[in-house]
């Protein structure tokens, strides 16, 4: 992924102008992060005067945001399409959930716990999922989030089944609507910035060498299983904060938020938006969550609808929405493009 | 406790349709190397469609036998239709396209499926004739287990002689090798593909056909059988029919017997097999590493 940024850092015709220059080559070199800043503030904007509806709406959009790009971390950067990751979200929503219904744990230890556990038990399942690679990795991962959702269906003393958990698990300055959503607008924006963190990084640059061409990086002495698993046990982490905010504007876990449904949301959104860019899963799972809230007021079926949108992007547009915009926008989106990234990314 | 015989037949019965699913998607990633995420939906419409045919017929006639034959036609039909109209566009991308384009028809599916049957539960009767049991020492072996498995074992025989002794199994197992050479020869190897998606889902929904009188029919019976289905290829080693059988034996008694043992794991048996062989042997039983 950092060949876009690399290509960006060639003069362009903007660098002509000698005061525009610099601050417009720096919003397209950090057009990442210009754009998440840009996003937060028309969130906050428009929540602050939002009534409490569209405000959970938005804590939902914003969850599902986070969901996401934690998932894309494996889809977009390692080349893994993972079809579990409602394992660790479910696992988020959980911990709150039961900590508050069978410990009386506080909402802010569980909250803090959540990212450890998601990271623990992402490592176990990474480390057996990773055995198999590419088709196979995906449908073990599927197999888990089964696993998963059975186990919690059927630990009916613990979990109370398919009844779920509801009650009063947050504390009441979070039930407050505003308070909520400026909590869950804050707990993603930093989450997203350590992803971003993290993509950057030189781990997240080997991880995308090793979706280019894992047998390369193998023979540069690169333990590319320890990577691998590595990457699935950090989103493991972050989609299990993601599962605890959940409960912010929900107050809720139950079984369906470890089953195959949950864990297509945020594949989904991502390759909406577009699976090579960071901020491509925040626009699919914008529309994701809006597109879903529009149908469901005149048909019941919206995954019909969204499942024909996804094969239509994978078959047409396989850089996503946001991908094909800055392609038919940006000439160094262009260039990033005929540098024959998506090419080369073969996932091989 | 149920005698162990009895036990054994009900594990051999479960895993004859693991074995017509599991073999399925072997021969799949076989011949295309495909991994079709919407395969256990084939398997959903074989036991939603023949309980159409069941709700409008009832089960006493002829006529539910007449659908129990055609049911696996049509969804093989359904099958090459879905390899003309989406697959074909996928191949010669990366895998990962191909995988997310059987996950969009995985959806798809589910969600026709919906409005087609509804969210309510199906069910179908034992075709006439193949209910009761036959008693053997004092012990009553159901007729409709001994049938699945016997409908099962012709199947796998038949499919193991079209794929060794006939030019149908030479030119699949020539188009995993040299798709390209192949095709110089003068074989249609894109009519190759659609026979072979054909082929595959019309196995997953006689799959179907044969679980509907013994299983509820509801929405998600298309994700629990497509698990099941792929647990049992990757025990057996992927791309194997022989290992699909093996693997679908492996599973059944596995799953009966330990939870005839430990009756806590029974609903997380099979995951638990799964695990166990992925961590000493993820090339499968029967697959080459």
């Amino acid at each position: 992924m950092n060949a876009p940024v690399e290509a960006v850092t060639e003069p362009s015709g903007a660098a002509k102008s000698s005061t525009l220059g610099p601050i417009l080559r720096g919003l397209v070199r950090h057009r990442t992060l210009a754009a998440l800043v840009v996003v937060s503030i028309v969130c906050t904007a428009y929540g602050l005067n939002g009534d409490a509806t569209a405000l959970i709406t938005l804590d939902n959009a914003l969850i599902l945001v986070l969901f996401s790009v934690a998932t894309n971390l494996l889809l977009g950067y390692g080349g893994m399409a993972s079809f579990g990751q409602a394992c660790f979200f479910g696992l988020g929503a959980y911990l709150v959930a039961l900590g508050w219904a069978n410990l009386h744990a506080p909402f802010w230890l569980m909250l803090v716990a959540a990212p450890a556990v998601g990271a623990l038990v992402a490592t176990a399942v990474g480390a057996v999922a990773l055995r198999l690679q590419q088709w196979f990795f995906s449908l073990v991962t599927l197999a888990f989030s089964q696993l998963f959702y059975t186990i919690v269906e059927k630990a009916y003393v613990i979990t109370q089944g398919d009844n779920g958990v509801f009650g009063p698990m947050i504390p009441r300055a979070l039930t407050e609507p505003i308070t909520g959503f400026e909590f869950v607008l804050g707990v993603t924006a930093i989450c997203l910035v350590l992803l971003l963190a993290v993509v950057r990084s030189p781990f997240g640059l080997t991880l995308t060498a090793i979706r280019d061409n894992r047998r390369r990086v193998q023979t540069l002495g690169i333990n590319v299983y320890r990577h691998q698993v590595l990457a699935f046990a950090i989103s493991g982490a972050f989609c299990s904060v993601a599962g605890a905010l959940f409960t912010v504007p929900n107050q809720a876990a139950y079984p369906q938020l470890f089953d195959w449904n949950q864990s297509g949301l945020p594949v989904i959104a991502s390759v909406l938006g577009g699976v090579f860019l960071f901020e491509g899963p925040v626009l699919g799972a914008f529309i994701l969550q809006y597109g879903r809230d529009l149908l469901i007021q005149h048909t019941s079926h919206w995954q019909l609808a969204f499942g024909l949108l996804l094969l239509a992007i994978v078959l047409l547009a396989p850089d996503g929405l946001l991908g094909a915009a800055y392609r038919l926008i940006g000439r160094s989106a262009r260039r990033f493009l005929s540098s024959g990234v998506w090419r080369r990314a073969g996932w091989r | 406790m149920s005698h162990i015989l009895l036990v054994l037949l009900a594990s051999l019965s479960t895993a004859s349709t693991l074995f017509l699913v599991a073999s399925g998607i072997t021969l799949l990633f076989g011949a295309l190397r495909v991994v079709n995420i919407a395969h256990g939906s084939f398997v959903m419409y074989g036991a939603y469609i023949l309980a159409s045919a069941a709700a409008a017929y009832g089960g006493e006639g002829w006529q539910l036998w007449v659908a129990i034959l055609a049911v696996p036609l049509i969804v093989g039909v359904l099958g090459s239709g879905m390899e003309i109209s989406v697959m074909r566009r996928t191949y010669g991308k990366e895998h990962l396209s191909q995988l997310l384009a059987t996950f969009a028809m995985f959806y798809i599916f589910a969600d026709l499926a919906l409005i087609l049957w509804g969210g309510s539960y199906k069910s179908v009767p034992v075709p006439q004739g193949l209910g009761g049991s036959v008693v053997i020492a004092d012990l009553a072996f159901p007729v409709y287990s001994l049938f699945v498995i016997g409908v099962t074992i012709a199947v796998a025989v038949a499919l193991a002689a079209l794929l060794r002794f006939t030019q149908f199994g030479w030119q699949i197992r020539a188009a995993v090798e040299d798709p390209e050479l192949l095709a110089v020869t003068g074989v249609h190897v894109r009519r190759l593909g659609t026979i072979v998606f054909g082929l595959a889902a019309g196995l997953a929904g006689l799959a179907g056909v044969l679980i509907a009188p013994v299983q509820t029919i509801a929405p998600g019976l298309d994700a629990s059988v497509l698990v099941a289905g792929f647990i049992v290829a990757v025990v057996g080693g992927l791309g194997s029919i022989s290992g699909a059988a093996v693997g679908a034996l492996v599973i059944g008694l596995g799953e009966t017997l330990g939870a005839l043992w430990v009756p806590a794991l029974e609903s997380v048996m099979i995951y638990v097999l799964m695990i166990a062989m992925l961590s000493i042997r993820p090339s499968g039983l029967l697959g080459r590493s």
